[in-house]
C-alpha cells in the first residue's frame, strides 16, 4: 500500500469534528451524558446519607442505558458518513483531491471518535467529579475504566456504522442497516436466553448461574453485552448479585479477553468498510 | 494512405478501413454485414496543437454496470493547451467517462494517464494536477463557502489564503459568511467552479460547468474558462449546450451510447458531415412563401420561409445562381447572410448517423 498521508486524515478528522461542533451536537451529546449519570448516581443514593451514590453504584445502574445509548449515538453519527455524502455529491469533490479513500475513511473515524470521546470524557467526567466531591471517589479506578470503555463501545459502534455506510449505496439502506446493528445488540440477551429455554435450562437455572459455559461466553458476540462485562471487571465485579441469587462470571471472561474482543469488534469492521469503500463507484 | 480501425455498432467487431485525407470509403462489417461509412479526416488539426503532448490520455476505457456498457472502448486524448469538449446526449456515457479519468470509479478496462500519470498507479500524483467541477456539484451544508474552500485548501496542501480571492471571483463575497445550505443551485455551482482554482492546477476537468447559471455567469464562466486556457491550462470540457462547446472548444469528441463516433475540430467536424452553408436571404412581401423557381431547382438541400426571410441550404458554388434566379423573377432583394453550419448541426447527423449505420 502507498503512504499514507497523516495530514490528510487530520484535515478531514477536524473538519468532521468541527461540524459537530458547529451544528451543536457535541454539546447535546455532553449534555445527555452529564443529566445521564447525575440522575443514575442520585438513584443509586436514594435512601442513602448522601445525594449521590458512590460511583460504583451509579455506573452499575447506568450501565444498561448507557449501553443501549453509546452504541445508538455512534450509529448515528456513522450511518451516513460515506453513503450519504456518495448521494448528496459532496464525496466527488473530496474524492477528485490528492487523497486516498483509506484517508478519507480514517478521517472520518478519527473525527467522528473524538466527537464520542470528547462528550463522553467531559459528560461522565463531569458527572464523576460531582459524585467524588459529594459521595467520595473510592472506586475512581473502576470509573475511569468505565469511561474509556464507554469511548471503546461507542468507536465499535463507529466503525460498524462506517461499515454499513461503505456497503450501502444509498442513506435510507444505511439507515436501515443502522437500525438492523442497533437491534442486534438490543435483542441478542434475548435471543441467548431463548436458546438457552429451547435447550431444557430454566428461569431458576439462568438466576443462579447454573448454565453452560457457552451462555456466559456468547457475550462476546454482541458488543453491548461485552460492554456491561468489561465494565463489572473494570471496578473488580465478578459476581451479580440478582433476586436473592448470585452468579459468578466464569474466568474465561476476564479482562485481557474482553478488551481483546473489543479491539476484534473495531477493527475486523474497519478492515470490511475499507474493502467496500475501495470497491465503490462514486 | 491512413489505417483506421473502428468498432462495429452492431457487434463490437474491430474494422480496419484504408484511405486518403477527405475520403468516405464505403465497408461492410465482416461478422454482423452492418454497412457504414469511415471517414477521414482532412487537416485533423492545426499546427498549434497537433505537435503538442497529451494532458489526458483515455486507451480503450470500457465501464460495464451489470448488463449496461456505458462506455464501451473509449479513447480519445486531450492536448496540453487546448480545450477539449466532450459531447453527447444524455445517457452517452460523457460523466462516467469523466469519473473514470478521475479514478471515482473502477473500470472494467482501459488506461488512463493525466500529466503522464496512471490514475490507477498514481492516482494522488494524476489528481495533484487536476481541478475538478463535477455535473451535480456538492458541498457540506454546514460550512460556510470560507470554512469550504479552506477545508478544500488543506486538503490540497495549499494556502488558504487563496479562498477569499477565488469566492470573489465567483462573486459570492456577499455570502461568505452564509451555510451552503441555504444556497441556490448557481450559488453552489459557482462555489464548484470557485474550488476548481484551488492550487492553480495545470488541467481541469469540467463537468457540465454552465448548468443552472444564467446567462450573465454564464458568459462570466465561458470568460473564466478562456482566461485559464489562455494562462496555458488545458480543459476538458463536457456540455449539452452546443453552442457553448462550439464557442470555446479547440477539438471535440462526440460519443453516444458509450462510443465515440468523432473527435476533430468543430470546423473539420462540419467537413466530414458536408453540412452546407445557410442562405438567409430577406425579400419584402415574400410573406412565408417559397418562389416557384426553386422548387424545381437541384442542388439544393433544403429551403423554407417565414415571413419576409427565405431560407435556402445549398453548397456555396450554388449560392450565385440561386441569387440570380430570385433577382430574374423580379423579387427584391434586401439582405443576404450566410449562416455556416453549426456544431449542434454536426452533432445531430454525427448521432442519426451512428444510429442508423456504421
Amino acid at each position: 500500500m502507498a503512504m499514507i498521508n497523516p495530514k490528510a486524515i487530520y484535515t478531514i478528522a477536524k473538519k468532521e469534528f468541527l461540524d459537530n461542533i458547529r451544528n451543536k451536537w457535541i454539546i447535546v451529546l455532553t449534555i445527555i451524558f452529564v443529566i445521564l449519570i447525575i440522575i443514575f448516581s442520585y438513584v443509586a443514593g436514594a435512601g442513602g446519607e448522601e445525594i449521590f451514590g458512590n460511583m460504583e453504584t451509579s455506573v452499575i445502574g447506568l450501565l444498561a442505558v448507557s449501553a443501549i445509548l453509546i452504541p445508538l449515538i455512534a450509529i448515528i453519527l456513522g450511518f451516513s458518513t460515506i453513503s450519504g455524502e456518495a448521494e448528496s455529491g459532496a464525496l466527488y469533490v473530496v474524492l477528485s483531491y490528492p487523497v486516498r479513500r483509506i484517508e478519507v475513511l480514517l478521517g472520518k473515524l478519527l473525527g467522528l471518535g473524538s466527537v464520542i470521546i470528547a462528550s463522553i470524557f467531559i459528560g461522565f467526567g463531569f458527572g464523576g467529579v460531582v459524585i467524588a466531591v459529594t459521595a467520595g471517589g473510592e472506586s475512581w479506578v473502576g470509573f475511569i475504566g468505565f469511561i474509556l470503555l464507554s469511548m471503546f463501545i461507542g468507536w465499535i459502534f463507529l466503525s460498524l456504522s462506517i461499515c454499513v455506510s461503505s456497503f450501502c449505496k444509498k442513506r435510507i439502506t444505511s439507515i436501515g442497516g443502522g437500525i438492523v446493528l442497533w437491534f442486534w445488540g438490543m435483542i441478542y440477551g434475548t435471543v441467548i436466553i431463548g436458546i438457552l429455554y429451547g435447550t431444557g435450562y430454566t428461569f431458576e437455572d439462568i438466576l443462579t448461574g447454573n448454565v453452560p459455559d457457552w451462555f456466559f461466553n456468547s457475550v462476546v458476540f454482541s458488543p453491548p453485552d461485552l460492554h456491561q462485562t468489561a465494565v463489572m471487571r473494570a471496578f473488580g465485579i465478578s459476581t451479580i448479585e440478582q433476586m436473592g441469587f448470585s452468579i459468578t462470571l466464569p474466568e474465561f471472561l476476564n479482562m485481557g479477553i474482553l478488551l481483546s474482543a473489543h479491539l476484534i469488534w473495531f477493527i475486523v469492521p474497519l478492515i470490511l468498510a475499507y474493502y467496500f469503500f475501495k470497491r465503490r463507484d462514486i | 494512405m491512413i489505417t483506421k480501425t473502428f468498432a462495429c455498432p452492431g457487434c463490437n467487431t474491430q474494422i480496419s478501413s484504408q484511405g486518403n485525407p477527405g475520403d468516405k470509403i464505403r465497408v461492410v462489417c465482416p461478422n454482423c454485414g452492418k454497412k457504414g461509412i469511415a471517414i477521414f479526416a482532412v487537416d485533423k488539426v492545426d499546427s498549434k496543437t497537433s505537435t503538442a503532448p497529451s494532458s489526458i490520455e483515455v486507451a480503450d476505457l470500457t465501464k460495464k454496470y451489470k448488463d449496461l456498457t456505458a462506455v464501451d472502448n473509449l479513447s480519445f486524448n486531450v492536448r496540453t493547451g487546448e480545450i477539449f469538449g466532450l459531447l453527447g446526449p444524455n445517457g452517452a456515457g460523457k460523466t462516467t467517462a469523466i469519473k473514470a479519468i478521475l479514478g471515482l470509479i473502477h473500470t472494467n478496462s482501459g488506461k488512463i494517464k493525466i500529466n503522464g500519470f496512471d490514475i490507477k498507479e498514481e492516482g494522488i500524483e494524476a489528481r495533484k494536477s487536476v481541478g475538478y467541477l463535477p455535473e451535480r456539484v456538492a458541498f457540506y451544508d454546514n460550512l460556510t463557502p470560507l470554512q469550504t474552500l479552506h477545508f478544500l485548501c488543506e486538503l490540497r496542501g495549499d494556502d488558504k489564503s487563496v479562498a477569499k480571492p477565488l469566492i470573489s471571483e465567483v462573486g459570492l463575497e456577499e455570502a461568505i459568511n452564509r451555510k451552503v445550505g441555504t444556497f441556490s443551485k448557481g450559488m453552489v455551482q459557482l462555489l464548484g467552479v470557485a474550488q476548481v482554482r484551488i492550487g492553480n492546477p495545470p488541467v481541469y476537468i469540467l463537468d457540465e460547468p454552465m448548468a443552472g447559471l444564467d446567462a450573465r455567469w454564464v458568459k462570466t464562466i465561458r470568460e473564466r474558462i478562456k482566461m485559464l486556457n489562455k494562462q496555458g491550462a488545458t480543459i476538458l470540457f463536457s456540455s449539452h449546450i452546443l453552442s457553448e462547446v462550439e464557442n470555446i472548444c479547440d477539438r471535440v469528441a462526440i460519443i453516444n451510447k458509450g462510443k465515440l463516433i468523432a473527435e476533430d475540430t468543430v470546423a473539420n467536424l462540419n467537413k466530414y458531415l458536408r453540412i452546407k452553408p445557410r442562405l438567409e436571404i430577406s425579400i419584402p412581401g415574400l410573406s412565408g412563401r417559397i418562389p416557384e423557381v426553386l422548387k424545381d431547382l437541384k442542388d439544393i438541400e433544403e429551403v423554407n420561409a417565414k415571413d419576409d426571410k427565405l431560407f435556402v441550404t445549398c453548397e456555396s458554388s450554388v449560392r450565385s445562381r440561386v441569387i440570380s434566379m430570385l433577382e430574374k423573377t423580379g423579387l427584391k432583394i434586401d439582405n443576404i447572410k450566410t449562416i455556416e453550419p453549426s456544431l449542434e448541426e454536426a452533432f445531430v447527423k454525427l448521432i442519426s448517423k451512428d444510429e442508423g449505420g456504421v
